[in-house]
C-alpha cells in the first residue's frame, strides 16, 4: 500500500493540484465577473464587519485565482495548497456558524450568493465538497512534488 | 548517457529556477493589481450624471414624494424573478400610494444579476427622467425573460418596452442606447452594499427592514405594515 502509493505519489499530487487548482480558478472567475454579487455572498454570512465584508467579497476571487493558477502549473505547491486548503477552512467554519445559527444563504462558492428562501439551503453538500477539497490540500502540502510541475523536487529520480 | 543527462541537468537547472520565480511574481502581480482594482472601481463614483428624483442622501434611489413619509425603500434587480413575484402581489398598492401621495417611495434599482440588470436599470432612470418610472417598471416585469442573462435584454429591446409603456419622449431612446446611467448603477450597488442589501426584494420601512418570511409576498400583511406605519 505504502509502496504504491510511494510509485504514483506523482500522479496523485498531480491529479490533486489539478482538481484542487481547477475548483479554485473556476470559483474566482466565475465570482470576479461580478464582483458586486460576490461581495453580497460575503456579506449574508453576517460575520465581518461590513466595510472588510465588501472589501473580501471583491478581492478574494483573484486570490483563488492566483492560488488555483500555482496549483495547476505547479510553482510554489506547498504554498498554494495553504492559501486554498486554509481558505477551504475558513468557508467550512463560515457555512457551518450560518447554518447554525439559522440563516438561510446560498454559499456563493460558484458566484451567485446572497439571502435565499428557507428550504433553499444547501449546507450539508457545500460542506462536504468543501473538506473534500481541504483533503487534496493536505495532501499537497505533504507531497508537494508531482509530475509536470515547475517546482523542483528535493532530489532528482 | 548518465553523464550527459547530468550535464544536462546542472545548466538547466539556474535557468528553471529564475523561470519558476517570474512565473510566481507574475500571479503575485495579477492578483494583486486585479484584486486593487475591484475594491477601487466598486466604489460610489463621487461626480456622475444622476437621474432626476435622485439624490446620495436617498442611496441613489429613483424618488417618489420626496417630503411624504412614511419612507419606504425597495430594493431590487429587474431581472430577479422573486422581485417580479413581489411586483405582481404588491405593485398595484404600491403604485396607489405612490399617485395619492401616502408615502415617499425609494426605488434602487440594483443590477448584482448580471450585465442585462445593468442595461435595464439603466433604461429605467432614462424612463424615470421621462415621467414614466412606475409604467415603464411594470412593463419591464411584465415582460421578464424567463431566464437570467439570457441575451434578450438588448438597448432595443429596452427602448420597445418604453414604447409598450407609454413613452414618447424622444430622448428615452437615446438615453438608453447611449447608456447615460449606467456608471450610476454603480453607485445603487455600492449604496446597498453598505447598508447589508443582501437579497432582493428588499423591503424598509422608515429604514427598517421588512420580515422576508411574512410580509412580502402576502399582500394583505405587507398592506398592514405600511398602514401601521401611517400610510392612509
Amino acid at each position: 500500500m505504502l509502496k504504491s502509493i510511494q510509485k504514483y505519489q506523482g500522479w496523485i499530487s498531480l491529479l490533486a493540484r489539478l482538481v484542487l487548482g481547477g475548483v479554485l480558478i473556476a470559483a474566482g472567475a466565475l465570482k470576479a465577473g461580478n464582483p458586486a454579487h460576490a461581495a453580497m455572498a460575503v456579506r449574508a454570512y453576517q460575520v465581518l464587519p461590513l466595510t472588510l465584508a465588501n472589501i473580501l467579497g471583491y478581492a478574494l476571487p483573484w486570490v483563488e485565482m492566483g492560488a488555483g493558477l500555482a496549483l495547476v502549473i505547479g510553482v510554489a505547491v506547498k504554498a498554494a495548497a495553504i492559501i486554498g486548503g486554509g481558505l477551504m477552512v475558513v468557508f467550512i467554519v463560515a457555512i457551518a456558524q450560518a447554518w447554525a445559527r439559522g440563516l438561510s444563504i446560498d454559499c456563493g462558492c460558484f458566484g451567485g450568493g446572497g439571502t435565499v428562501a428557507p428550504g433553499h439551503t444547501a449546507y450539508v453538500q457545500e460542506i462536504l465538497r468543501d473538506t473534500g477539497l481541504t483533503a487534496l490540500a493536505v495532501y499537497l502540502f505533504r507531497f508537494p512534488h508531482g509530475k509536470f510541475g515547475l517546482d523542483k523536487a528535493p532530489q532528482a529520480e | 548517457m548518465a553523464s550527459a543527462n547530468k550535464t544536462g541537468n546542472s545548466s538547466k537547472q539556474p535557468q528553471q529556477k529564475g523561470m519558476r520565480g517570474l512565473v510566481i511574481g507574475m500571479i503575485v502581480f495579477v492578483v494583486a493589481v486585479g484584486a486593487a482594482f475591484a475594491v477601487i472601481s466598486n466604489q460610489s463614483i463621487k461626480s456622475l450624471k444622476l437621474p432626476s428624483s435622485v439624490s446620495k442622501a436617498d442611496g441613489y434611489g429613483i424618488t417618489f414624494n420626496p417630503t411624504g413619509t412614511p419612507k419606504i425603500d425597495i430594493w431590487e434587480d429587474f431581472q430577479c424573478p422573486i422581485c417580479n413575484r413581489f411586483e405582481g402581489i404588491n405593485g398595484n398598492y404600491i403604485n396607489q400610494v405612490i399617485q395619492a401621495g401616502h408615502a415617499k417611495v425609494v426605488f434602487h434599482t440594483m443590477s448584482f444579476i448580471g450585465p442585462e440588470s445593468i442595461l435595464a436599470a439603466n433604461a429605467g432612470a432614462c424612463a424615470a427622467n421621462s415621467g414614466k418610472f412606475v409604467q415603464y417598471h411594470a412593463a419591464l416585469y411584465n415582460n421578464q425573460p424567463t431566464t437570467e442573462n439570457s441575451g434578450k435584454i438588448t438597448n432595443p429591446w429596452l427602448t420597445l418596452i418604453g414604447a409598450a409603456a407609454g413613452i414618447t419622449d424622444p430622448k428615452f431612446a437615446s438615453c438608453v442606447n447611449n447608456g447615460d446611467y449606467i456608471n450610476w448603477t454603480k453607485n445603487i450597488e455600492a449604496d446597498a452594499a453598505a447598508k447589508n442589501v443582501n437579497a432582493t426584494p428588499t423591503v424598509f420601512l422608515n429604514g427598517k427592514e421588512l420580515d422576508r418570511n411574512t410580509q412580502y409576498m402576502d399582500a394583505a400583511a405587507f398592506k398592514k405594515a405600511l398602514t401601521d406605519a401611517g400610510v392612509k
